[in-house]
C-alpha cells in the first residue's frame, strides 16, 4: 500500500519530534522533483510522508560575510539572490522554470548525479550544512557530508536545515556541458574558485559534477595550481590531474570515455576564464 | 546487478576476518543495520533500513557463509526482503596480507526483483557499491581504533564446506 499519512509540520521542532516519532519509516520530501516520480510510478511505497514547505526552512538573507540558505529554498530564490553569483549560475544551469520552482537547494544536496549541479557550485564555495535533530545541530562543511552514490552523513533522527556560503569577491567560473543548452542533466559541471596573492594562486577549489558517486572535489588538481600563475603548463597539468582523478559513468546523457574527455577540456576551460588578463570581471 | 572492488586497511587479517564473521561488529560497520543475530553455524539474519532520497524502507536480511578459509576466503549468499522488493546475491571476498595491512578484493552479483527492479540499474549498482564502500570504511575505522587483543595472522586453517 502507498501513502497512509501525509504530514505537514508548520515549524521545525514540530518536523523534528515528527521524525522522531516515525523513525526512518518517514520519507522526508521538500521540494518532491525527486521522490514523487517515484512514488508516482510504484518505485517508492512510502506508509508516512512528511512535507517540508511550511516548517519554516525556506529563508535566504545575507548575514554578514555568509549566505544563509534554508534547506527548502527553492531553486527560483537562489536565481533571484546576487551575493554569490556562482549559485546564481548553478540555480540557471539546472532543470526547467517550473522544476525551479518546486526543487529546493537541500534537496538538490540529495539528488543522485548527474543531478545535483548546485552541490558542485557550493563545494567550490566551502558551503557548510546545518544537520538538527532533538540532540542539537551539528554543523558539516559539505565536502564532509556528501560521502557516496545517494549516501550522506545524515543520521536517521537528523533533518538538513540549512547550508552556509560564505561571501567572496574572487572571480569564480561555472560551466556545465549538457546535450542541450538548457534543462539538460550534466555530461560534466566544473566549478572554480581561486584566491590569488601577488598574481600567484594562494588557495584553489576545483568541483566536479556528473563523474563520480556525487559532486567532488579535485584536490590533486587544486593542489597543482597552488603557487603558479595560472600558467597554460599549470593549466594542463591541473586539468590532466582532474582528467586522472573522476570516476565518470555511462549512462543515457552520455559515456564514461566522453566525461572524461569532457571533464579535462571545461575544467581547462573555466581556469582560462580566470587566467588574469584574460578574466570576465569575476561573474 | 555486478558490484566488485577493493579496500585497504590497517588491520591483520584474522581481526578482518573476524569481524566479517561477529554480529557484534557488523551491527556496527552495515550501513543502516538495526538489527542481527547469528542463527547458524554459518547463518546471519537481521534488519537493514535504508533512508534514500525519495526511498525509504526496512528490509529483513538473510546471511550465509557457503563456504570459508579463515582468514583469507569466503563465499556468501544472502536476500533482502522487503515491501520495495527483492534482492538475492552471491558474492566472494578474498584478504591479503601485506605488512600490518589487509586488502580484501570482493565480487558480487544480485538480481532484484519487485518495484526496486524497475530502478535504473546505474543507481542499483551505484548505491550498492556504495553501501559496501560504506561498510568497509566503517569497518576499518572499527579495527584501527580498537585493534582486538591476541589477533594473530596468517595461521591457516582447513578449507571448511558448509552444506547450504
Amino acid at each position: 500500500m502507498t501513502v497512509k499519512a501525509y504530514r505537514l509540520p508548520r515549524s521545525l521542532p514540530e518536523a523534528l519530534g515528527l521524525l522522531e516519532e516515525h523513525g526512518p519509516e518517514l520519507l522526508v520530501m521538500a521540494g518532491g522533483t525527486v521522490a514523487m516520480p517515484l512514488i508516482n510510478e510504484g518505485i517508492s511505497l512510502p506508509e508516512a510522508v512528511m512535507g517540508l514547505r511550511l516548517a519554516g526552512l525556506d529563508g535566504l538573507e545575507r548575514t554578514g560575510d555568509r549566505l544563509r540558505i534554508g534547506a527548502t529554498a527553492t531553486l527560483t530564490q537562489l536565481l533571484n539572490q546576487d551575493a554569490v553569483p556562482m549559485l546564481r549560475e548553478a540555480a540557471r544551469n539546472t532543470a526547467s522554470w517550473s522544476i525551479r520552482n518546486m526543487g529546493t537547494v537541500g534537496g538538490n544536496l540529495f539528488t543522485p548525479p548527474p543531478g545535483g549541479d548546485v552541490a558542485v557550485a557550493l563545494l567550490a564555495l566551502d558551503a557548510s550544512v546545518t544537520l538538527a535533530s532533538t540532540r542539537g545541530d551539528r554543523v558539516l562543511p559539505l565536502a564532509d557530508f556528501l560521502t557516496g552514490f545517494m549516501r550522506n552523513e545524515l543520521a536517521e533522527d537528523e533533518l538538513l536545515v540549512e547550508i552556509g556560503v560564505p561571501i567572496r569577491s574572487e572571480a569564480t567560473a561555472y560551466l556545465k556541458l549538457g546535450r542541450k543548452h538548457a534543462n539538460t542533466p550534466a555530461v560534466v559541471t566544473v566549478a572554480v574558485r581561486l584566491e590569488w596573492r601577488r598574481e600567484r594562486v594562494a588557495d584553489a577549489r576545483i568541483a566536479l559534477g556528473a563523474v563520480g558517486p556525487h559532486a567532488i572535489r579535485a584536490r590533486e588538481a587544486e593542489a597543482l595550481l597552488i603557487g603558479t600563475t595560472l600558467e597554460a603548463e599549470a593549466i594542463a597539468a591541473a586539468a590532466d590531474a582532474a582528467t586522472q582523478g573522476c570516476e565518470p559513468f555511462t549512462d543515457g546523457i552520455s559515456t564514461e570515455w566522453y566525461r572524461r574527455r569532457m571533464v579535462g577540456l571545461f575544467v581547462r576551460r573555466a581556469l582560462e576564464q580566470l587566467t588574469p588578463g584574460t578574466r570576465e570581471g569575476g561573474r | 546487478m555486478k558490484i566488485h572492488g577493493s579496500h585497504t586497511m590497517a588491520a591483520p587479517r584474522a581481526a578482518v576476518f573476524a569481524a566479517i564473521c561477529d554480529p557484534d561488529a557488523l551491527l556496527g560497520v552495515i550501513p543502516g543495520c538495526r538489527a542481527i543475530e547469528q542463527v547458524g553455524d554459518a547463518e546471519y539474519r537481521g534488519e537493514i533500513s535504508l533512508r534514500l532520497p525519495g526511498v525509504v524502507g526496512t528490509y529483513r536480511t538473510v546471511v550465509r557463509l557457503l563456504e570459508a578459509d579463515p582468514p583469507a576466503y569466503g563465499r556468501l549468499e544472502g536476500q533482502l526482503d522487503g515491501s520495495l522488493g527483492t534482492v538475492t546475491g552471491q558474492a566472494t571476498f578474498r584478504l591479503t596480507e601485506s605488512g600490518d595491512r589487509t586488502t580484501i578484493d570482493y565480487e558480487g552479483n544480485a538480481v532484484i526483483g519487485g518495484p526496486l527492479a524497475r530502478l535504473d540499474a546505474r543507481f542499483a549498482e551505484g548505491l550498492a557499491g556504495s553501501l559496501v564502500k560504506q561498510g568497509l570504511r566503517n569497518l576499518s575505522t572499527r579495527l584501527e581504533a580498537d585493534p582486538p587483543a591476541g589477533a594473530a595472522s596468517g595461521r591457516r586453517q582447513p578449507t571448511r564446506e558448509i552444506p547450504a
